[in-house]
């Protein structure tokens, strides 16, 4: 069991330990960009991927300002794509489940916006159909992929691939929850620091 | 000088397959009468691009030094900004061009704002009905980029006014192309590249081949660190920057390994940054100036160089006057501790040399380059 164990653990900290740093602190610098301008941030994936943007969504939307929700009034908007199982069953029965992302996210992209596309494989149908619609319209995205990066890390602007073997998903899923993390106590601390500034300088 | 309006050149678009109603472009209802067509109009658009803080390098993006060697600038955009508003007139024949003053004709042929002018004629825009604004935080000639951001932004709104989503990079290049090709302004391509990319940059220009844009990934609090260390002052004294430039362009061979120099410190600017050594980044910045204050006479003068010696004297570790020079803004890096000293030691010698303009102006870097940031309906499904 501990060798299972101990095994496991050395393959995650393998895989973290090359992790694409220049492109984590690409995708913060994008967030930033779509916060100045009040553009929205869209997240989507399939099955675990998708759980992860739920995740994110939460953790984005208000623990990045929990310490001080009150002087923060603009915060971010970080929306799950679909934003409700029904639009997630309709566009799938009645259009085809490559339009599931692709569907709602007409709906609202706007120039302002940026897209976060999580795959771990990167060629999910769906995925890629999506981000190739905000590639039209010239709005960053950031690609968490895995194994070999797929299609996603080709189309991506910020290409963060977390390389394994294929079907690692376990592996991958795991640092993606990581790297989303990572992201949302940057902005934490970030947020932090400027009340922290703007208290001293009061 | 010749004026090559007629460029065919139309690298950066594609066929538009934005429904017809976004391909129109302006149009006027029906000149014999017919009721206007709302449906067919694009509406109003506006556009938001910033100025930018050019650190180190400026210059070397001039074609005639990065034709033989890579010019290199290292520059981060702030919070001040030129915004511009296009708007459909279907009720006014004509077009409406409104910035300082305001002019209105019947063709774009006839304006007399000259990048204006030239975009309108290059796009093919002249069916009138058509409204354009311009605003800014800042008036214009301080050495921050503005009028390249204006054009950036000019260019993004007439894009999208038409349909057309550009990238940055194509937006970067269409704007150089319009101001040095089409208008002849015998200026650089790095501020079109600041305005349109956004954030903190190396930007390295080749004989051949496109721009590289390097990222400078820094964190928050080195960069709110070099924020309390920086002090931008307006002087009070504008000048085109055309008038140092073009004295400039025309030595730049006699000035040639300055300008190798000049290039060559980018990357240990940006080293610099990276470790947060503020005072490091100030002695290079005071090193650039003096390099620059060679290439042409009137890059610096006695009143120019009165303000920067009271900063240094007063406690600022370093800094350079922004843009191509003779006037604009002074940019000084200085410790807390010593600020107070330094606005007393400029207010000062402001006072004394009659600058009535001179300002301090507060700035924080921004991310974001140019953005369409309100058009009034859904953008086209291309």
């Amino acid at each position: 069991m501990e060798e299972f164990i101990r095994g496991f653990v050395g393959d995650v900290t393998r895989v973290m330990s090359a992790l694409p740093v220049q492109e984590i602190a690409r995708a913060i610098n994008v967030i930033q960009a779509v916060y100045e301008r009040d553009g929205r941030i869209y997240i989507f994936g399939n099955g675990g991927s998708l759980a992860l943007a739920t995740h994110w969504v939460s953790d984005f939307n208000k623990t990045v300002f929990s310490h001080n929700l009150e002087s923060h009034t603009r915060r971010f908007q970080a929306i799950r794509l679909p934003s409700t199982e029904e639009e997630l069953s309709a566009w799938a029965n009645d259009v085809g489940y490559e339009m599931v992302f692709a569907g709602p996210l007409q709906n609202y992209l706007q120039e302002t916006d940026g897209v976060i596309a999580i795959s771990s494989s990167g060629n999910s149908q769906n995925i890629v159909k999506a981000v190739e619609l905000a590639k039209r319209r010239n709005v960053p995205v950031i690609g968490l992929s895995g194994f070999d990066g797929g299609k996603l890390n080709e189309l991506a602007d910020v290409k963060i691939v977390v390389q394994t073997e294929k079907g690692k998903y376990e592996i991958v899923e795991g640092i993606h929850a990581v790297i989303l993390h990572l992201i949302t106590k940057y902005f934490q601390d970030y947020f932090d620091h400027q009340l922290a500034r703007r208290t001293a300088g009061a | 000088m010749p004026k090559r309006l007629a460029g065919s050149y139309r690298r950066a678009e594609g066929p538009s397959t934005a429904p017809a109603r976004f391909r129109q472009g302006p149009r006027t209802g029906d000149r014999r009468g017919a009721p206007v067509d709302w449906d067919k109009l694009s509406l109003m658009i506006l556009v938001r691009a910033p100025l930018r803080i050019s650190f180190v390098g400026g210059g070397t993006d001039l074609p005639e030094f990065y034709r033989k060697h890579p010019g290199r600038v290292i520059s981060v955009t702030i919070d001040k900004y030129v915004y511009v508003l296009v708007n459909p007139t279907p009720l006014v024949d004509k077009f409406t061009i409104k910035y300082q003053r305001t002019e209105i004709v019947d063709h774009p042929k006839d304006l007399e704002h000259t990048r204006l002018r030239a975009a309108l004629l290059d796009l093919g825009m002249v069916q009138s009905g058509l409204e354009v604004g311009s605003f800014a935080d800042l008036p214009a000639k301080t050495g921050l980029g503005s009028s390249s951001s204006f054009s950036v932004a000019l260019l993004r709104g007439l894009h999208a006014y038409r349909g057309r989503s550009l990238s940055n990079r194509d937006l970067a290049e269409e704007a150089s192309r319009l101001e040095i090709d089409l208008v002849q302004e015998p200026i650089g391509k790095q501020d079109q590249y600041a305005a349109a990319f956004g954030g903190f940059n190396v930007f390295q220009f080749n004989a051949h081949g496109p721009v590289d844009v390097s990222p400078v990934l820094l964190d928050y609090r080195k960069r709110s660190a070099l924020e309390e260390h920086l002090l931008l002052f307006f002087t009070g004294i504008t000048r085109p920057a055309a008038s140092v430039l073009t004295e400039q362009r025309s030595r730049v061979e006699e000035h040639f390994e300055t300008y190798v120099a000049m290039a060559e410190s980018v990357g240990e600017f940006a080293r610099r940054v990276l470790e947060g050594d503020i005072r490091g980044m100030a002695h290079m910045l005071h090193e650039g100036w003096l390099r620059k204050r060679s290439l042409a006479s009137s890059v610096s003068s006695s009143v120019l160089d009165g303000l920067y010696e009271a900063g240094l004297s007063a406690g600022a570790w370093g800094g350079k006057i922004l843009g191509a020079g003779g006037g604009g803004c002074l940019l000084l890096l200085a410790p807390p501790s010593a600020q107070a000293a330094v606005r007393r030691a400029l207010e000062g010698r402001a006072a004394q040399e009659r600058l009535a303009g001179f300002k301090e102006i507060g700035v924080r870097t921004v991310q974001s380059g140019t953005d369409l940031v309100y058009r009034d309906q859904q953008p086209p499904v291309y």
